[in-house]
């Protein structure tokens, strides 16, 4: 490794020293979580820092397998941020239940790590590895409430799935290689510029490589028919733990299939987007009429996630038609569905520290009366999530639905489904303000006091989540450059 | 621009409640009264603010006024751009002189949470001037979803029994026409960004209308785009077969809910299709017409029927607006300077009148916690100034000359009989079987003895007290003043009724010196 080299990779150098430096701490002040969070948020900022200063600089590093360009810095800005807000969320419930605060902490960072490794890829190995370095910590965070049936359960599946899902891909990856001779991403794309033009055959193996990629990544980001194992996995990992997963991972997820579909396979794009135009229709379709019969929140909101996932290949089929305003859309989308889920969770979260309050809708009657800045906070995270302006959540939509306009054909057919599917979101989001607003509670619940922490991570999105809202110019710029970075 | 000394106007009518549920929001949680009269304070300064512009509006000027612009998100074109022009000066002012009123009713019935309570209302009359006023559509379209959430909560939380399936009933209908129609925006904004090769003004309603003029939103496109934002609109007349979200809603709805939602929010219907839907997609408007000035026939018999029948006091005025309001939808869609007049003039005053009517029912309901006509009977002796009250707005309501619901009517009717006579014959028909279910019904309440029922309620059944009379003079005196000199509208509105009708491509101009 080369001084420029490390350079280039100063962040993930810094990420993975940060959650190194948690276990340090933990191992020399055991138990304590001051000094293992300060570790955590001080660790994170240097990351932020060195992102901010190395970003867009366009270096590449080990022979160019790892790149840096204004998507690297977008999506590492992003997932430093989810990184953040889940530990501001975490102690008070983590804390409640016995559980370590410090490891939880070592373990997200190294997540995120994987989802920058990921985020800043040249070629399909090291994709391969910033995705299995994302995901296996994932596991364990899931089971991470190891005395919990439920969190085991849950742990199970995610890894069993997971892990079958990652060897299905690396089965694909294997295709590709073999038929293009090489795993660089822009190599892989010149030779299947070669083969589009009709240069070179267009070989059913390289056909079966293709179905495998997408299985293996409509797995990751919970697409329907690939999403059984979300439900279960949401609603049994300890709820800090699920807010994550459902952006963290999914948004790294979502970077794999730019770099891996837009880049590598960007050639291709006519014949793998009819894949994505179908998988975004059931998707979104399915995820919403599952979600509108779910009791519980954690499990709704789990199911909303998957609607949310087909918003987002949306603004994907957008871009594979064409139009750079969807991977823009895309972008947008991502960064303002982090910041009001993990709202939400945050909200849920604190609402259930006390152990032995579940998720379901009863707990949060009369939430109003009982707790009214939570209630008024989760209202404007639903509201946010159903796609009301002036929240974040409206203006992603507004953009994907922008993009996917343009891109015409069957694209513009999905974007009608899109606002009919958001329709029916809302029923199911309103139904918890319905419990929240308008209904009594069942028995007495005593009002609980929260953190200071989780009390700034809920301003945080609250803020973020308006102000994307509000003032999306922003961020139309960032997503601008670094949609550029792609097509 | 015309503005007071070089205030933001339109920006001030249009927040200064939002500034109220600030201050509301921070008033003690023990005091309700402070919340009442706060609500009520900041609605009164915007509705003086509201009439010193209508003060200042040069009628005979045509385009927007007090108009104010900003970028705001540039890379689309997107500005913040308000403005009046007449018809919006007019039902700017309907807005906030029923808000007021509507908090003014709120004080005797609304006894939980009062601080949330006003809080919405005021936050749901920021919603409603700002589509109004919004001269950009995705502005209009932001504004036209944030009346939604203050209105869900407001029959949600104070609401009757059934609430809770009203209120979620009435957000789905309204989402579900409102979303398609974000689509169409979406579509059109493109459109045009393709046609001139630039984002700017892509969300501007005026250089929107322009290019259309030039024929650009014509064809399948048109077609479709208009069907979208019909579908929206039509939703919120209500439109047979879209309305039977309002009957659920309004019988549900407390009051002052049922006075906003029949005064002002089923305006933006109305609104719409005169502001945007029918200059933006002309030639499409003209194609979907029959099918408009059908559903309305349909809806102004329907309602009228159903209203017949009705054993509940709320609902049969619930489903008179069903009845009314498709004389605005036929007025519109006639495409004649009658017609228009007639049907912008309807607008305002089943505002006035059906919100009045709202209000005494609330006002009984208030006395019998019951609404039911056939338990009632005889108020005209037991409470003669209540009687008295609601004679004037039923026989308002029924259009009686010389009160301002006749004139509405007339002037619609004038506009059908021009372009479609089967349909004027049709309408006409049926302004009996209104006077015959709103007659009947205040028979039924008023006449006779004092029924068992109202007997019981022995001390309670009190005659109309101060604070309610004064909900209900303001819309007497504005029913009778706009019953003898329609003109004061008319004048107002004259610059949008051409807009429009020149915009649709079919002027007719015929003057009615009468009513002017």
């Amino acid at each position: 490794m080369s001084f420029a080299d490390a350079v280039t990779l100063a962040p993930f150098i810094a990420a993975v020293l940060a959650a190194a430096a948690i276990i340090l701490v933990d191992f020399a002040l055991p138990g304590r979580k001051v000094p293992a969070l300060a570790t955590a948020f001080i660790g994170l900022a240097i990351t932020a820092l060195l992102v901010a200063v190395t970003g867009q600089s366009g270096a590449t590093a080990f022979n160019g397998s790892y790149r840096v360009d204004a998507l690297t810095t977008f999506l590492d800005v992003l997932f430093i941020a989810i990184a953040a807000l889940t530990i501001a969320y975490a102690p008070d419930y983590l804390e409640e239940r016995g559980l370590p605060v410090a490891e939880f902490s070592a373990v997200l960072v190294f997540a995120m790590s994987g989802a920058m490794l990921i985020a800043g890829s040249a070629d399909l190995l090291v994709l391969f590895l910033g995705l299995e370095l994302m995901v296996i910590p994932g596991y364990v965070l899931a089971g991470y409430h190891k005395t919990d049936g439920f969190s085991t359960e849950g742990a199970i599946k995610y890894f069993l799935l997971g892990s079958f899902s990652s060897a299905i891909f690396l089965f694909g990856l294997a295709f590709v290689w073999g038929l293009t001779g090489t795993t660089r991403i822009d190599g892989v794309s010149s030779v299947l510029t070669q083969i589009v033009a009709g240069k070179a055959a267009l070989s059913p193996a390289l056909g079966m490589g293709l179905a495998f990629l997408t299985t293996g990544v409509a797995f990751k980001i919970a697409a329907v028919p690939f999403h059984y194992w979300t439900p279960d996995a949401y609603q049994g990992s300890p709820t800090p733990v699920t807010g994550y997963l459902s952006v963290g991972p999914k948004i790294g997820a979502f970077a794999l299939i730019i770099r891996l579909f837009a880049s590598a396979l960007g050639p291709l794009a006519v014949e793998w987007n009819i894949v994505i135009i179908v998988l975004a229709a059931l998707t979104m379709t399915l995820g919403n009429l599952v979600a509108l019969t779910q009791d519980n929140v954690k499990r709704m909101l789990a199911y909303s996630s998957i609607a949310h996932t087909g918003y987002m290949l949306v603004g994907f089929a957008a871009f594979g038609a064409g139009k750079l305003e969807g991977l823009e859309g895309l972008l947008y989308y991502g960064a303002a569905y982090a910041f009001m889920n993990l709202g939400a969770f945050g909200v849920i979260a604190a609402i259930q520290k006390r152990p032995g309050v579940t998720s379901n809708l009863s707990t949060f009657a009369g939430l109003m009366r009982r707790e009214p800045a939570l209630g008024i906070l989760m209202a404007l995270f639903l509201l946010s999530l159903t796609g009301i302006p002036p929240t974040a959540g409206f203006f992603g939509k507004f953009y994907v639905i922008l993009a996917a306009v343009q891109a015409g054909g069957w694209v513009t057919a999905l974007a009608l489904l899109a606002v009919l599917n958001a329709a029916v979101a809302a029923f199911y989001y309103l139904r918890v303000v319905v419990y929240m607003f308008m209904r009594e509670p069942d028995a007495e619940i005593p009002v609980i006091r929260h953190g200071r922490l989780v009390w700034v991570g809920l301003a945080v999105s609250t803020v973020l989540t308006l102000a994307l809202g509000l003032f999306p110019g922003i961020l139309l710029e960032l997503v601008n450059t670094a949609a550029k970075a792609i097509g | 621009m015309n503005s007071i000394s070089g205030l933001p106007l339109t920006t001030i009518v249009t927040f200064l409640p939002a500034l109220g549920a600030l201050v509301v929001a921070f008033s003690p949680g023990n005091k309700p009264d402070w919340a009442r009269k706060l609500a009520l304070g900041f609605a009164l300064i915007t509705w003086v603010v509201s009439l010193a512009m209508l003060g200042g509006f040069v009628a005979t000027q045509g385009g927007t006024q007090y108009n104010e612009a900003y970028a705001w998100v540039p890379a689309f074109g997107i500005s913040y751009h308000v403005g009046l022009d007449g018809l919006s000066m007019v039902l700017v002012v309907l807005t906030t002189t029923l808000s007021w009123i509507s908090i003014l009713a709120s004080f005797l019935p609304i006894q939980t949470r009062v601080k949330e309570y006003m809080i919405s209302f005021l936050m749901l009359e920021v919603g409603m001037t700002g589509v109004f006023v919004a001269q950009d559509l995705f502005l209009f379209y932001i504004f036209w979803e944030l009346v939604l959430v203050p209105m869900y909560l407001i029959i949600g939380i104070w609401g009757g029994k059934n609430r809770i399936y009203a209120t979620i009933k009435f957000v789905l209908y309204t989402l579900v026409g409102s979303l398609l129609m974000l689509v169409a925006i979406l579509a059109t904004a493109f459109t045009y960004a393709q046609t001139t090769g630039s984002w700017d003004g892509a969300f501007d309603v005026a250089k929107l209308i322009a290019f259309a003029g030039q024929g650009h939103l014509n064809g399948t496109f048109g077609f479709f785009a208009f069907g979208a934002f019909a579908l929206a609109f039509a939703i919120k007349v209500p439109m047979f077969p879209f309305h039977t979200w309002l009957p659920d809603a309004h019988v549900e709805a407390p009051t002052a809910g049922s006075v906003i939602l029949a005064g002002v929010l089923l305006k933006l219907g109305g609104y719409g299709f005169i502001r945007f839907a029918i200059p933006l997609f002309p030639e499409a408007a003209h194609t979907w017409a029959p099918v408009i000035i059908v559903l309305s026939l349909i809806g102004i018999i329907y309602g009228a029927i159903v209203a017949l029948v009705q054993p509940d006091l709320k609902k049969l005025v619930a489903y008179s607006s069903v009845s009314h309001m498709g004389f605005v939808t036929l007025g519109i869609f006639v495409f004649q300077e009658q017609g228009l007049q007639g049907a912008i003039l309807q607008m305002v005053n089943h505002g006035l009148i059906t919100g009045a009517l709202f209000l005494l029912v609330g006002i009984i309901y208030e006395r019998t916690h019951d609404r039911t006509i056939a338990k009632m009977g005889g108020l005209g002796s037991a409470t003669p100034v209540y009687a008295a009250a609601f004679g004037f707005f039923v026989f308002a309501s029924v259009g009686l000359p010389g009160l301002s619901g006749f004139v509405g009517e007339f002037l619609t009717l004038v506009g059908a009989f021009k372009a479609v006579p089967a349909a004027g014959v049709v309408a006409t028909f049926v302004m009996i079987l209104a006077a015959g279910y709103l007659l009947w019904m205040f028979q039924r309440v008023t006449f006779g003895e004092l029924s068992d029922f109202l007997k019981g309620l022995g001390s309670h059944l009190t005659d109309m007290k101060p604070i309610e009379a004064m909900t209900l003079v303001p819309l007497a005196a504005l029913v009778v003043i706009f019953g003898l000199f329609p003109g004061l509208i008319l004048n107002l509105i004259q610059g949008s009724v051409q807009a429009m009708l020149s915009a649709a491509g079919q002027v007719v101009p015929i003057a009615l010196a009468v009513w002017r």
